[in-house]
């Protein structure tokens, strides 16, 4: 407590404008955000690193770029990524950040370490990351979205958890923004879908049941996967979500080493069994960061300096990584993984699902589309109430002509509508958004979900197939992998139907739910 | 035995009280310095931490345990009989960023907490407004005003303490608060300064009435027509906001029958920015569709009808919009039908 009450005297503040800050190279892009390596001239010309994200491109929802601002700033900790300060520079907000010349975990295994990293190193790293990971989740912090890629190290081998792009406090998720309910029956969980598939625990797949920390636990699980392999299970499959639901039901370690026996990596008996612990179906049975930290095979942990020697020497710069990914991947980063802002573009409204996409292994060859649940969340109904008031022109029209004088009466039927829909989204809060259906054309939307529910049996079959040969010969596999490759693409065709079903489905739902303009909900 | 030796579990409202102790003192020891040793005065910090933490597990419940309504009441009770609210406001700046966290937290939820069916937060805020001030005041504080601006912001849930906060001077400091250039706390002032404006209908609508002129002489001029992308572009949003809320439809018609708010509103039109565009849009069209026209808008509408309809010619959302497609049709059929009224 001292100790910390010391370090934060005061943050040092670094200037708020852009000429103070000299941009020397790009480090990393997204679709609404670059990240450069820059100097800051009055401080020393110390180096930083400088996200930039584009308000006006993004179409993200504000709030959420405001809230992972907020969470940086009141974070403090020696393992987890800071913000020096932010500002907007013209239509960009600038995140000034301190430059982790390492980058991330997931740039130095698919340049350097493709088969991944020896234990001793995964040991540092992972213990590290349970130490930001015990800070967050003590303040009520899940971070929703841990893998390599967030996780970045700098010249002298200090980790630290970056990105908190879909961070939730637990605390914050009951206050809510405003939306009326003075329910205080904080079960401290949290429902809706974050994150990015691989990572992501069952039960945030099935995010109806509601999570908590332990989720952040899971992906800490599969991040030590990733980083003994060289990239998480199952990143040879497209992250489909119907997909990763089923497997992730049956997914054991056990099977994953079978897979993946023939890199003929040996893993010891204390990392297998951390691994194991962290990937239980049971959330509850997981352990906590706390206890983790505990377990044996963080034991006799060597210090930064080994990672230095063992994973940073030779290592080709963060710049010199994502010009070569560049030249290979065309457009698509895979350096400096701070900062993958394939997030926030990702146009459909639904509010926090944005990160879902697998840009980090793009290399397979796989495209890698976004998975949009498809539950409307209480946010965007309450969206939608809020904008009930623009159907002004269109509803009232008529009445208006007639009623003539003062304009005023003008607003009374679209203050009727909008009472209406407040009061659908008094019924629908909090629970399941079934009864919103009343509100609209329910042929229609039956219609859909038929359809829907057709892809989704292929799928299903699909993926049933897909299992059984998991569990057939091993001397097979090489004919199984073609079969599996054939199906992947049909795979592909149907998910490709029901993302623009769902597209369709969540058209329909704005339409008539009387919530116009989507361009507000760009906002 | 055992039970000489186990001290007795504390009751929330005995952890209040020595938490208002604690804050007591720590608020003394700044005023002379000498009286509290270091050491001791570490000591005392620890315990305060301890015990705000301890109060926030009360009132949150932790992942063992949901909160329990009677401990929360004794608390919120204990909290309210005497100033521990002020003091703990007071105190902040001396706290550590956890305990700050933890205050806030505490705050928030105990604006929300009922005893015997009262909101006695609320009862207690409208008798010591001065808080408010050391709250909105926080914006000048770059360490304070993240911690300062959340508890402000739980405060005006309450719709007596909005209007005292709408009713005072510190409106007019807004203006500048959602400029400051630390992005993070002119977001958070900008959260704030909508709370105040969308969330109590009646009151909004009564404030806006009342102070009319200057407000939207303010709102016009620094915000819309800032030089700063994102405050335009919140401000154009928000207006939309206001005025398209049925509450305040004597607001809004008075609004749209002002030729110098139709001409920002066309210049924010004509923003190179999409999202600006569009948001000023769906204000533009009130203009259009208002029954009751004065002339010169009219005649503002029928000088620029060609530009105009061009422009809306293509004006697209990225996404499909039917909606957005209907309203402008609407739109660009009035203006077409338009004659202007007063022949020279």
């Amino acid at each position: 407590m001292m100790k910390l009450a010391d370090q934060e005297t005061k943050r040092i503040q670094y200037p708020l404008d852009s000429n103070s800050y000299k941009i020397l190279d790009e480090i990393g892009v997204g679709v609404s955000a670059v990240v450069y390596k820059a100097i800051c001239i009055p401080m020393n010309s110390t180096v930083v690193a400088i996200k930039a994200i584009d308000l006006d491109q993004s179409r993200a929802d504000f709030d959420n770029v405001r809230r992972e601002i907020k969470t940086m700033s009141l974070l403090s900790h020696p393992n987890i990524l800071e913000a020096h300060c932010s500002f907007t520079v013209d239509r960009r907000l600038w995140v000034v950040m301190p430059f982790m010349s390492g980058g991330s975990l997931q740039s130095i295994i698919s340049s350097s370490f493709p088969d991944g990293l020896s234990e001793p190193c995964i040991a540092i790293v992972l213990k590290e990351i349970l130490n930001a990971l015990s800070y967050l989740h003590r303040q009520g912090h899940l971070h929703r979205d841990i893998k390599a890629g967030n996780i970045l190290i700098d010249s002298n081998g200090h980790v630290k958890l970056a990105d908190f792009g879909v961070s939730a406090s637990i605390y914050e998720s009951t206050t809510g923004q405003g939306s009326g309910s003075s329910s205080c029956s904080s079960r401290l969980m949290l429902t809706d879908v974050a994150g990015t598939p691989y990572w992501m625990a069952p039960e945030v797949i099935h995010s109806h049941t509601g999570y908590s920390f332990k989720a952040d636990i899971w992906s800490f699980g599969i991040t030590a996967l990733e980083l003994a392999h060289g990239c998480p299970p199952l990143s040879h499959l497209p992250p489909s979500k119907s997909l990763l639901m089923k497997i992730t039901k049956r997914f054991r370690f056990s099977d994953y080493e079978k897979h993946k026996k023939d890199k003929s990596k040996k893993f010891s008996k204390a990392f297998k069994d951390m691994v194991a612990s962290c990937l239980d179906q049971d959330p509850a049975k997981r352990p906590s960061a706390e206890k983790l930290l505990k377990h044996s095979f963080f034991k006799n942990c060597k210090g930064s300096e080994y990672l230095v020697k063992h994973v940073l020497q030779g290592l080709p710069s963060v710049e010199e990584r994502f010009r070569e990914g560049k030249v290979l991947y065309g457009t698509t980063k895979t350096a400096c993984g701070n900062n993958e802002e394939d997030d926030e573009t990702m146009e459909v409204n639904i509010v926090k699902v944005r990160r879902i996409s697998g840009w980090n292994f793009n290399e397979e060859g796989f495209e890698l589309d976004p998975i949009f649940p498809t539950e409307i969340k209480d946010d965007s109904v309450m969206k939608k109430v809020r904008f009930g008031g623009e159907t002004f022109i269109q509803a009232k029209k008529p009445e208006c002509s007639q009623s003539s004088d003062s304009g005023e009466s003008s607003h009374s039927s679209p203050a009727r509508l909008g009472e209406n829909e407040e009061e659908i989204a008094r019924a629908c809060k909090g629970s399941d958004n079934t009864q919103f259906g009343e509100n609209y054309n329910v042929n229609l939307v039956v219609g859909g979900l038929v359809n829907l529910q057709k892809s989704l049996d292929v799928q299903k079959q699909n993926v049933n197939k897909i299992i059984e040969m998991f569990g057939g010969e091993v001397k097979t596999e090489e004919r199984l992998m073609q079969v599996i490759e054939n199906l992947n693409t049909e795979l592909m065709n149907e998910r490709q139907k029901n993302f623009e079903l769902e597209m369709e489905l969540q058209f329909l739902k704005l339409l008539m739910s009387g919530a116009s303009s989507e361009a507000k909900v760009a906002d | 035995m055992k039970g000489l030796f186990k001290s007795k579990p504390r009751t929330p409202a005995d952890i209040v009280r020595q938490t208002r102790n604690l804050l007591i003192c720590v608020d003394r020891s700044s005023s002379s310095s000498s009286e509290l040793r270091d050491s001791k005065r570490e000591e005392k910090m620890t315990e305060l931490s301890k015990n705000l933490r301890e109060m926030k597990s009360i009132l949150y419940g932790n992942s063992e345990s949901e909160p329990v309504a009677e401990a929360c009441a004794q608390l919120t009770q204990e909290f309210f009989r005497e100033n521990t609210l002020r003091l703990l406001i007071f105190c902040l700046p001396k706290l550590n960023l956890e305990a700050r966290k933890d205050a806030t937290q505490v705050v928030a939820n105990l604006q929300r907490q009922q005893v015997n069916s009262r909101l006695i937060a609320s009862e207690y805020l409208e008798k010591n407004t001065d808080l408010l001030d050391v709250l909105v005041a926080g914006y000048d504080d770059t360490d304070m005003a993240l911690h300062y601006g959340a508890m402000l912001r739980e405060c005006i849930r309450h719709q007596t303490v909005a209007r005292c906060v709408l009713e005072s001077d510190h409106m007019k400091k807004f203006f500048d608060y959602i400029q400051l250039p630390n992005f993070d706390i002119a977001a958070d002032a900008a959260a704030t300064f909508k709370e105040l404006l969308t969330r109590h209908k009646s009151t909004v609508a009564e404030f806006l009435s009342k102070n009319y002129d200057w407000f939207f002489a303010e709102y016009n001029s620094k915000l819309l027509e800032s030089t700063n992308y994102i405050t335009r572009r919140q401000a154009v949003k928000l207006l939309g906001d206001i005025l398209l809320d049925r509450s305040n439809s004597v607001v809004m018609t008075r609004y749209v029958s002002s030729r110098d708010n139709l001409r920002i509103l066309m210049n924010l039109l004509r923003e190179t920015s999409k999202s600006i565009q569009i948001e000023a849009f769906h204000v533009f069209k009130l203009f259009a569709a208002n029954q009751n026209k004065p002339p010169d808008i009219v005649s503002i509408l029928v000088a620029n009808r060609s530009k105009l309809l061009r422009l809306f010619a293509d004006f697209k959302t990225e996404k499909e919009d039917e909606q957005f497609e209907a309203d402008k049709a609407q739109v660009v059929k009035e203006i077409a039908a338009l004659e202007p009224r007063d022949h020279p």
